[in-house]
């Protein structure tokens, strides 16, 4: 199947988005809003690992400079994200979707198992970035409820982004 | 096919860590607080590496090391039941039951890493502050003395080897001649030079030197090596070549030996 020819645009301008996220929202210390995790996952399954990885490296560097964040943070937690990301889709939503190198979408792979994956590769993102972050000087409930709390959040950013980054086929 | 896949997942697993280590190399040079965490966790990890490599080359050299402490168990037993066989019964009962003899605390201890390549070896020794080492207590074996700690940490201590230019001990020519200062010969690992041994002593090549126990770090009457070729210095006195029995390319084990009258020892040395 061909990649869809946007999806390069739309990646983009997604990084963008998440520049100005970085910038522009901050909603207290509990509180990480990031597409990247997302982003990484709807990357068409036709797209090696390594591609995967170092797309994953750019983006995330490119938001950690245009942002007042840490260099090396984003891009940190979003390669386990891209190093993961066919595993879980080849668990979640099946081994054909590889072999093929077709794209997914909610209407042909349903939205419960494309969340189940979505959470799982943000909830990683979410660990390395709140670990390192933290460098260890946070106590544990503090990762955890930051963890808890971001992931809800991110999960439900994730299903806007994955909807725009992998519409159902129009016929 | 399947060979192809994990070659593959060896590849994609190299380039993550290639990348991860990038960024975390630039997480901590733009971050104080992930520098310090990073090279914390970097140090840890080294930390087990060198443990685990530690226990494999101990693992290797356990049949060495068994017929080794089976020869000296035999000797001590040997030395044992001569030293029982003196003592009368009031003698036996006087004997305290501790890790001390006399004015020496003994602390048996393994190298953990060990320097042998340079002018200044050092080991890195098992036991710390937290096991009642001190700065200035001796290293020992049953073939010698081998260091002299020099820092201590909670639970190691860093010791400067005799196989450094800085060391000297304090070394006897049999067991009641003449004392002198040994120093290692820089070159050899088992060679060391025995200095200021005055011109009219008597010695024949193949004796045995011993520490004097003219110093505050080492008891006296441990064997170090063996006497081998000699020459008069300005005139006045040898210098004896020395094989030492120990050697230092197999150390593993070893034992601490703390001088309780060491602190009064100093005391008096500098007129306090």
């Amino acid at each position: 199947m061909k990649v869809n020819q946007h999806f390069g645009t739309l990646y983009f301008l997604l990084v963008i988005g998440q520049v100005i996220l970085c910038n522009y929202a901050q909603l207290g210390p509990y509180i990480i809003l990031s597409m990247l995790p997302a982003m990484i996952f709807c990357i068409p399954t036709a797209v090696s690992t390594i591609s995967c990885m170092f797309i994953a490296f750019a983006s995330g560097l490119a938001v950690d400079w245009l942002s007042e964040g840490i260099i090396g943070l984003n891009a940190a937690a979003a390669l386990p994200a891209a190093f993961l990301r066919r595993g879980m889709i080849r668990i979640f939503l099946g081994e054909d979707l590889i072999t093929r190198g077709d794209r997914f979408s909610f209407k042909k792979n349903g939205v419960g198992k494309i969340s189940v994956a979505l959470i799982l590769s943000t909830a990683v993102f979410l660990t390395v970035y709140i670990l390192l972050d933290g460098a260890g000087t946070r106590p544990v409930w503090f990762n955890m409820t930051r963890l808890g709390v971001s992931l809800a959040l991110n999960f439900l950013l994730g299903l806007i982004v994955t909807g725009i980054l992998t519409p159902d086929d129009r016929k | 096919m399947r060979k192809n896949n994990i070659i593959y997942s060896l590849i994609n697993a190299a380039i993550f860590i290639i990348l991860e280590v990038a960024a975390l190399t630039m997480l901590s040079h733009n971050g104080r607080l992930q520098q310090m965490w990073i090279s914390r966790g970097i140090h840890r990890f080294m930390g087990n590496i060198w443990g685990g490599t530690q226990r494999i080359g101990d693992y290797f050299s356990l049949k060495g090391r068994n017929e080794e402490l089976a020869l000296e168990n035999h000797e001590l037993r040997l030395k044992l039941a001569q030293m029982e066989q003196a003592l009368t019964a009031e003698m036996k009962a006087e004997i305290p039951e501790s890790n001390s003899a006399g004015e020496f605390i003994y602390i048996p201890a393994t190298i953990v890493k060990i320097s042998n390549n340079s002018q200044h070896n050092y080991m890195i020794i098992s036991k710390g502050s937290s096991d009642g080492i001190t700065e200035g207590a001796g290293v020992i074996t049953g073939k010698g003395a081998v260091g002299v700690i020099d820092a201590v940490g909670e639970n190691y201590s860093y010791a400067r080897s005799f196989r450094n230019h800085e060391m000297s001990i304090s070394a006897r020519l049999g067991r009641e001649g003449a004392v002198g200062p040994l120093n290692w010969n820089g070159r050899s690992s088992s060679g060391a030079i025995l200095k200021e041994i005055p011109h009219h002593v008597v010695f024949e090549p193949g004796d045995t030197v011993y520490t004097s126990g003219y110093s505050s770090i080492f008891p006296p009457d441990i064997p170090l090596g063996v006497t081998g070729k000699s020459r008069i210095v300005n005139g006045a006195t040898y210098e004896i070549d020395i094989t030492l029995f120990e050697d230092f390319g197999a150390l593993r084990y070893v034992t601490i030996v703390e001088n309780k009258g060491q602190e009064e020892m100093h005391k008096l040395e500098s007129g306090q």
